[in-house]
């Protein structure tokens, strides 16, 4: 039952290789609302999967997959609009791996055994490579020619790891099938010394993937050369597939009692990619590359609340939801500028607020929204880290965290000032009529990330406890 | 000390670590990856861990794989189309031989730390693969041409393969079937990629591939 949810965009990406442009377009959107209503069947009914040994339903995996699923319906009706607008060379390959790419990461967020988990994390890769090189200029290679080479090395080490876990299953005497469930249960009796070369392998190889620093260096090329919704996919959804296979290593090391080892690990790894997304995004005039160094620091946000774990993992699954809602819709807003201007780099934009004003309010709100105000939900994630970076004693960390915090809203509010505000050459015009479907996706993304704060539902907010309660984190 | 058969052929898979590092021209390297990938996907073969039918299969699969079909159609590639027969060293090829002396020493000093009972007898498997699979990573930074990374790659996932064969059966099983679909995939789009590379910039120098900082 399970394996429907992945299965099906599996089937209808391969059929949209083979459709006309207008039937692929259509099945996008469907795949998209099928996919979105089945998740939330699965969430409602949380059934057992047929091959229970590879597939499960688990919180964190659950929270994904609602999440990949509302943003691939909204972005999917952006799509359709953007690829009206913009010129794409052989659009079926577009929308195909757009769909092929929703249904590997169904499959990372469903997958129990950790060698499907790589096996799908491995798929991610090979589905976005297409979507990096849609524009086909020497640029897109480039940054496509980086993506894969740097995530296979990334999967390498991801593949060792696993095979330093297995080892600790033999030096431990442990039966038990390779699943992250079974093994949590077991952790205990597992070889410590080769389940801490699994976890850092696996973290470094996974991490890749995610965007932690200094790993992250193909991360600002992908998705300054994607197309927006792409991009938007990239960094709302993928992203978050790769945090959660290091999630789930995370499991089986504070079962095996070892959180102290992966803790500082995830925390070093965190505050680097803050730092280097803190240096980059000083100095960036490209504003789709300042919104990819935003995530690199979200990503290490996240990560430095799962270190800290307690109060601290309950915001990183916090900051982790929100960042998915807020940076997808500036992405989408990132390609409405793009179509608008014909100019990635910000120096030629400018004045947005009287030439785009729909999409300014988009991209207005979601910079607001991403740097951490009140009353969005990455504040109040954030205020969680470092209350719980406190409370454990971590002060050096609170202070990295929150100084790099300041100098990233600096650098990142100057430069949406100039985007907004600044003149603008007014011989230049806007190529761009907003339409309702180029706008609402993002209307809707913010409302969802707003209304979040005000109002959790109780399912929603014992979801996420669970989840975290694995990695010891709680409220308490 | 009797050295056994695998400790033997494994010392030539060491000494053509070295030769990698030093050689500059890429028919070169190329023979040299087949050697490893031949060598490394026999030497489950000695290793006395049972083997059912389907192990023997994923064996001579991985076999013709590494050590005949991808060193075929790299060497097939460069023939093709006027791709430059030189590695383009970003660190030069005596400074490359030194560091890999010490790759090699530190390799042994790290796997004598590391106990692992089933893998004991063999003095020369874990030093071997820790130095595949570093080498592999080295050629990846230090060379310039990207077949000669795409090769670099191939050497370290060889190095992994030979840890995950040898250690365990379990192992074994994950290393089969996730290293198959790895090289699979990542060769073939390695491979397309490299071609489109080709056409764009008229060779496969990654300096060409220099306009996005940072």
């Amino acid at each position: 039952m399970v394996e429907i949810v992945f299965l099906t965009p599996f089937i209808t990406g391969i059929i949209a290789f083979f459709l006309p442009k207008a039937i692929s377009r259509k099945l996008l959107v469907a795949t998209g609302a099928i996919h979105l209503f089945l998740s939330l069947f699965l969430w409602k009914n949380r059934p057992e999967a047929i091959f229970n040994n590879y597939f499960a339903v688990t919180p964190e995996g659950l929270l994904s997959l609602l999440v990949i699923s509302l943003l691939f319906f909204l972005i999917s009706i952006y799509t359709v609009a953007y690829l009206k607008e913009s010129e794409i060379q052989k659009e079926n390959i577009f929308t195909g791996s757009m769909i092929l790419f929703l249904s590997t990461m169904t499959m990372v967020t469903l997958s129990d055994h950790i060698m499907v988990m790589w096996i799908a994390i491995e798929a991610t890769t090979l589905a976005s490579a297409p979507l990096i090189y849609t524009h086909r200029s020497s640029a897109s290679l480039e940054a496509t020619w980086k993506y894969v080479l740097i995530c296979s090395v990334g999967i390498a080490m991801a593949l060792l790891g696993s095979v330093f876990i297995t080892l600790a299953m033999d030096i431990g005497n442990v039966d038990a099938p390779l699943s992250f469930s079974a093994l949590t249960q077991v952790a205990k009796t597992l070889d410590p010394m080769w389940l801490k070369a699994g976890f850092v392998f696996i973290l470094v190889g996974y991490g890749t993937k995610m965007g932690l620093a200094p790993m992250h260096t193909w991360l600002p090329d992908a998705h300054s050369e994607a197309p927006s919704p792409a991009s938007a996919l990239l960094s709302g959804v993928l992203l978050n597939c790769a945090y959660l296979g290091i999630f789930k290593t995370n499991k089986i090391m504070h079962a095996a009692g070892l959180n102290d080892f992966s803790g500082t690990i995830l925390i070093v790894f965190g505050l680097m990619s803050i730092l280097a997304a803190a240096t980059f995004i000083l100095k960036q005039n490209e504003y789709k590359r300042m919104l990819a160094y935003s995530s690199i620091e979200n990503m290490g946000i996240i990560a430095v609340g799962t270190g800290i774990g307690g109060i601290a993992a309950y915001g990183a699954m916090i900051c982790m939801i929100h960042h998915s809602l807020i940076k997808s819709s500036l992405f989408l807003s990132s390609g409405n500028i793009l179509l608008g201007y014909g100019d990635r780099f910000i120096k030629n934009t400018g004045d947005m607020v009287r030439r785009m004003p729909k999409t300014f309010v988009a991209f207005f709100g979601g910079f607001v929204g991403i740097s951490g105000f009140p009353p969005f939900g990455i504040f109040i994630g954030e205020m969680f880290i470092i209350v719980g970076a406190f409370r454990t004693g971590h002060y050096i960390t609170a202070g990295i965290f929150i100084l790099s915090l300041c100098v990233i809203f600096a650098g990142f509010a100057n430069q949406v000032m100039k985007i907004s505000f600044d003149d603008s050459d007014s011989n230049k015009t806007i190529g761009l009529k907003e339409k309702a479907s180029l706008v609402w996706p993002q209307y809707i993304l913010l409302l969802t990330s707003l209304i979040l704060c005000f109002y959790m539902p109780d399912t929603l907010y014992q979801t996420i406890i669970d989840a975290v309660t694995a990695i010891g984190g709680g409220l308490k | 000390m009797i050295l056994h058969p695998v400790d033997t052929i494994l010392s030539l898979v060491l000494l053509s670590v070295l030769f990698s590092f030093g050689t500059s021209r890429l028919p070169g390297l190329i023979k040299v990856i087949a050697f490893q990938g031949i060598v490394v996907s026999m030497v489950p073969f000695f290793i006395g861990h049972d083997m059912n039918a389907g192990g023997i299969v994923f064996t001579f699969a991985t076999l013709i794989i590494r050590g005949i079909i991808i060193p075929m159609s790299i060497y097939v590639a460069i023939k093709k189309v006027a791709i430059k027969r030189e590695v383009e060293p970003i660190i030069g090829f005596h400074a490359s031989m030194l560091c890999g002396l010490g790759l090699i020493v530190a390799a042994t000093y790290t796997s004598r730390q590391l106990n692992i009972p089933s893998i004991s007898d063999y003095t020369l498997l874990f030093p071997t693969a820790i130095a595949l699979l570093v080498a592999g990573m080295f050629l990846l930074m230090a060379r310039r041409n990207a077949i000669a990374m795409v090769l670099g790659y191939i050497m370290m996932e060889n190095g992994i393969y030979l840890v995950g064969t040898t250690i365990s059966v379990r192992a074994r099983h994950i290393v089969e079937f996730g290293i198959l679909l790895d090289v699979l995939a990542g060769v073939m789009i390695m491979a397309i990629i490299l071609q489109n590379i080709k056409r764009t910039f008229d060779d496969v120098d990654t300096a060409n591939l220099r306009t996005l900082k940072e």
